[in-house]
């Protein structure tokens, strides 16, 4: 036993040691010049692909012609990023100079005091052209700290054919979406098994927002220095009473299932509508226009075949956004997306500013909306183009709100709070007693 | 002892062994020094083994106590000074009725999965020590199979055997068995059935330790010991009881506690369930609460501490016997 407990003292004691060579990083001066030799280098962490190889370049040529140093570029999962955040933000060794991260994780590490603080820096880099529901998410008070990076907002698909033989119009309020999603799945014109007018699966919370928030309902809100669930407010049950009216009408889904790859039962012809971020349009693949292209296959005439068969994909399925409570607006949709920031331990704060000017400049901002994404810099947005995917896209973006910018969000998300509370509602149960367990439980783990 | 010891170097090699001063010194020195000479090398002979143990396991055991005390978040991961809360976390964990159903649920979850394990491992170590050649080295290669498979691996394969929508179970039920209420059926939506699929995919991973530990524990068992109890006029279930299983008592007890200790923490198949759509709160176990509380990061140790305190309760009984049995 004494060994161990001396091992113990000396590994805590190298533990020490390594801790107070993270407290005397150096600070560089405010006057410090921005510009370096290409020895020194700067990390950009960003996640998953959305931002492709062209982006990339494009950032990594201009910082260097910029400043005369070199960005690194290192790409990062979004599985499990928020445990790697918390490791490799807390020390200056491993830090990236500019890190990319979710929209709904923003606030735990805002509220961290992970990031440094961009206030200054706020008005030139856009100021009130930014997407203002992530400048929330990444601020305290009027101290903004993570700044947006882009947004993707979620549209609805339709099967044209399908609603054709059903005698369905496109909806232009949420009461003839749910209207709809009932009528088609009593038509069900071509007789498929299980069939869902709206793929809307149980646990998928995400796609149920829309209706809590456009009967003015709310997840939860803030009360003074505490939080407090809101799905017991008379406007979120309403809403409820919606959105449990679909899942027992409106659709076939399983109750045990989640927002992941709902083309599948729709590809499958087993669904009417389904809803998505746009770049869904790739993963459709109805069996009518499938040519057979082996994946592999890179030959001229595959290609060809496989631009016939997205064609007739396209021409097949039809996007609109989701309506809202007046004909003619779009219903406020949860905004996927992230946001960008500058941790406190990065030893190169001043360096990391440029490559925030470099992104947030015209030209990026511009480039981000001709690969589809929703631009921090709202003036931008237009750059999206023209076609039906655009459209749907910046319509349904523009009003589209986040989770509650509290602290530990992440908690409530972590804890699968609002799923299991959305597989009760599927399931059937007394809206008003799950949702003041729920509320309960939100307020348990915010505060 | 000592005759052996001398006697074999010496003969097996002479050249190398011809400076070797071992065998020689214990004569030579006082009685004291006899005894305490050999008692420090055997500590040092420890010391590589000890060393990992402290640094890996011993240092994040401190840790998490350490943590259990404080309020220690994310934001004292960024520096923000961490406050002592004395047993504050532990008298929120154990006075919190939820705490309670979770650690009722997983020793109950454990102690079916482990005696379901044991009885079906060794149902089946029997067996393969019965059956003739083909069918033993089928047996073995289904069980290493199972047992190899990564876990993950399974359970993707486990998740869509029993996906409500796609699965081959549900329609195998629906399908030839003509159930047909069954061809949409969530398996994962009532914490009861979710338990049992549970069960079902543990069971099937952990069977194959017990059955080979419990084979090679029976091949030991002397086969004149069985023909002479076969004399006396016992029978086949006679023999078995009171002569095979007292024989291999030894392994069976080792292996029904490592049972116990890797059902008590199992979290990957309840992880990957949960994930497949299961209502989360309802089908928590330790494991799986615990790293849904990871964030507080001195709540999470503290439960976790709760836990380790909980493994060493139900398992003191065995480790004491165990010890007791070393000792004759």
């Amino acid at each position: 036993m004494r060994i161990v407990r001396k091992a113990a003292v000396l590994a805590i004691g190298a533990l020490a040691l390594t801790a107070c060579s993270n407290g005397t990083a150096e600070e560089p001066g405010d006057d410090a010049p921005a510009t370096a030799d290409a020895d020194t280098e700067i990390t950009l962490w960003l996640n998953g692909g959305d931002t492709n190889d062209e982006l990339r370049q494009y950032l990594i040529d201009t910082f260097a012609a910029e400043t005369g140093a070199t960005l690194v570029i290192e790409e990062q999962d979004w599985n499990g990023l928020v445990p790697r955040l918390q490791t490799a933000l807390t020390s200056a060794e491993q830090t990236p100079d500019v890190v990319e991260i979710g929209n709904t994780q923003a606030p735990t590490f805002t509220n961290a005091g992970a990031f440094a603080d961009l206030t200054e820096l706020y008005a030139e880099l856009g100021g009130e052209t930014l997407l203002q529901g992530f400048v929330e998410a990444g601020s305290v008070g009027d101290q903004v700290f993570a700044l947006p990076y882009y947004s993707g907002a979620r549209a609805v698909f339709y099967n044209k054919d399908v609603f054709a033989a059903a005698g369905v119009e496109v909806p232009t309020t949420l009461e003839e979406f749910t209207q709809a999603a009932i009528t088609l799945q009593q038509a069900n014109p071509n007789g498929v098994a299980n069939f869902s007018g709206f793929w809307f699966p149980g646990q998928d919370w995400y796609n149920g927002l829309p209706w809590i928030w456009e009967h003015g309902g709310e997840l939860a809100v803030q009360e003074g220095d505490q939080w407090a669930g809101a799905l017991s407010s008379p406007e979120s049950q309403e809403g409820l009473t919606e959105i449990q009216r679909l899942f027992t009408e409106g659709t076939n889904a399983p109750r045990d299932a989640d927002s992941n790859e709902p083309w599948v039962p729709f590809n499958n012809g087993e669904a009417a509508m389904f809803s998505a971020p746009t770049w869904a349009r790739w993963s459709i693949d109805l069996p009518e226009c499938n040519k057979g292209v082996a994946a592999d296959d890179t030959s001229d005439a595959a290609n060809a075949l496989r631009a016939e068969q997205q064609a007739c994909n396209e021409s097949k399925t039809g996007i609109f956004p989701l309506p809202g409570m007046e004909a003619g607006t779009p219903a406020t949709v949860f905004a996927g997306g992230s946001n960008i920031a500058i941790p406190t331990m990065s030893e190169n704060q001043e360096l990391a500013q440029e490559l925030l000017r470099i992104i947030f400049s015209d030209d990026y901002q511009t480039m981000l909306a001709q690969n589809g994404l929703i631009p921090a810099n709202t003036d931008l947005a237009s750059a999206l183009g023209d076609d039906v995917y655009a459209q749907a896209a910046l319509a349904a973006a523009l009003d589209a709100k986040l989770t509650p910018p509290a602290e530990r969000w992440a908690d409530v998300e972590g804890e699968r709070l609002l799923e299991d509370f959305f597989q009760q509602v599927a399931s059937g149960a007394d809206i008003a007693d799950a949702a003041a367990t729920t509320d309960q439980l939100i307020a348990d783990t915010l505060n | 002892m000592p005759g052996q010891s001398t006697g074999r170097p010496v003969a097996a090699a002479p050249p190398s062994m011809s400076v070797a001063p071992a065998p020689a010194v214990p004569p030579r020195t006082t009685p004291v020094r006899r005894s305490r000479v050999p008692r420090l090398g055997g500590y040092a002979l420890l010391l590589p083994a000890t060393l990992p143990i402290a640094v890996g396991l011993g240092y994040p055991l401190v840790v998490q106590l350490i943590r259990s005390f404080q309020e220690y978040g994310l934001a004292q991961q960024f520096g923000r000074a961490a406050e002592w809360v004395g047993i504050d976390n532990y008298v929120a964990l154990l006075t919190d009725g939820y705490v309670w159903t979770v650690i009722a649920r997983s020793v109950a979850f454990c102690l079916a999965n482990a005696a379901l394990t044991m009885a079906i491992g060794m149902a089946l170590a029997v067996l393969m020590s019965r059956v003739g050649r083909a069918a033993r080295i089928t047996l073995q290669v289904a069980m290493l199979l199972a047992w190899g498979t990564p876990v993950l691996a399974t359970m993707t394969v486990w998740q869509w055997l029993f996906d409500s929508q796609y699965g081959v179970i549900n329609w195998l039920l629906a399908e030839p068995f003509g159930m047909s209420g069954m061809r949409y059926h969530s398996w994962l939506i009532e914490p009861l059935s979710f338990y049992g699929v549970a069960t079902v995919i543990v069971v099937w991973m952990s069977v194959p330790f017990v059955v080979f530990t419990v084979y090679a524990g029976l091949l030991q068992v002397p086969g004149e010991t069985l023909e002479a109890a076969q004399l006396d006029g016992a029978s086949e279930w006679k023999r078995f009881w009171l002569v095979v299983i007292p024989m291999v008592r030894p392994v069976l007890f080792v292996v029904a506690l490592l049972q116990i200790i890797w059902d008590l923490r199992v979290f990957t198949q309840i992880y990957v369930l949960q994930r497949a759509g299961a209502p989360t709160r309802e089908t928590h176990l330790l494991g799986t609460y615990i790293y849904s509380l990871a964030k507080e990061f001195s709540m999470a140790g503290a439960m976790a501490t709760i836990m380790l305190v909980l493994t060493l309760a139900l398992t003191a009984f065995y480790i004491r016997r165990m010890l007791r049995e070393e000792e004759l």
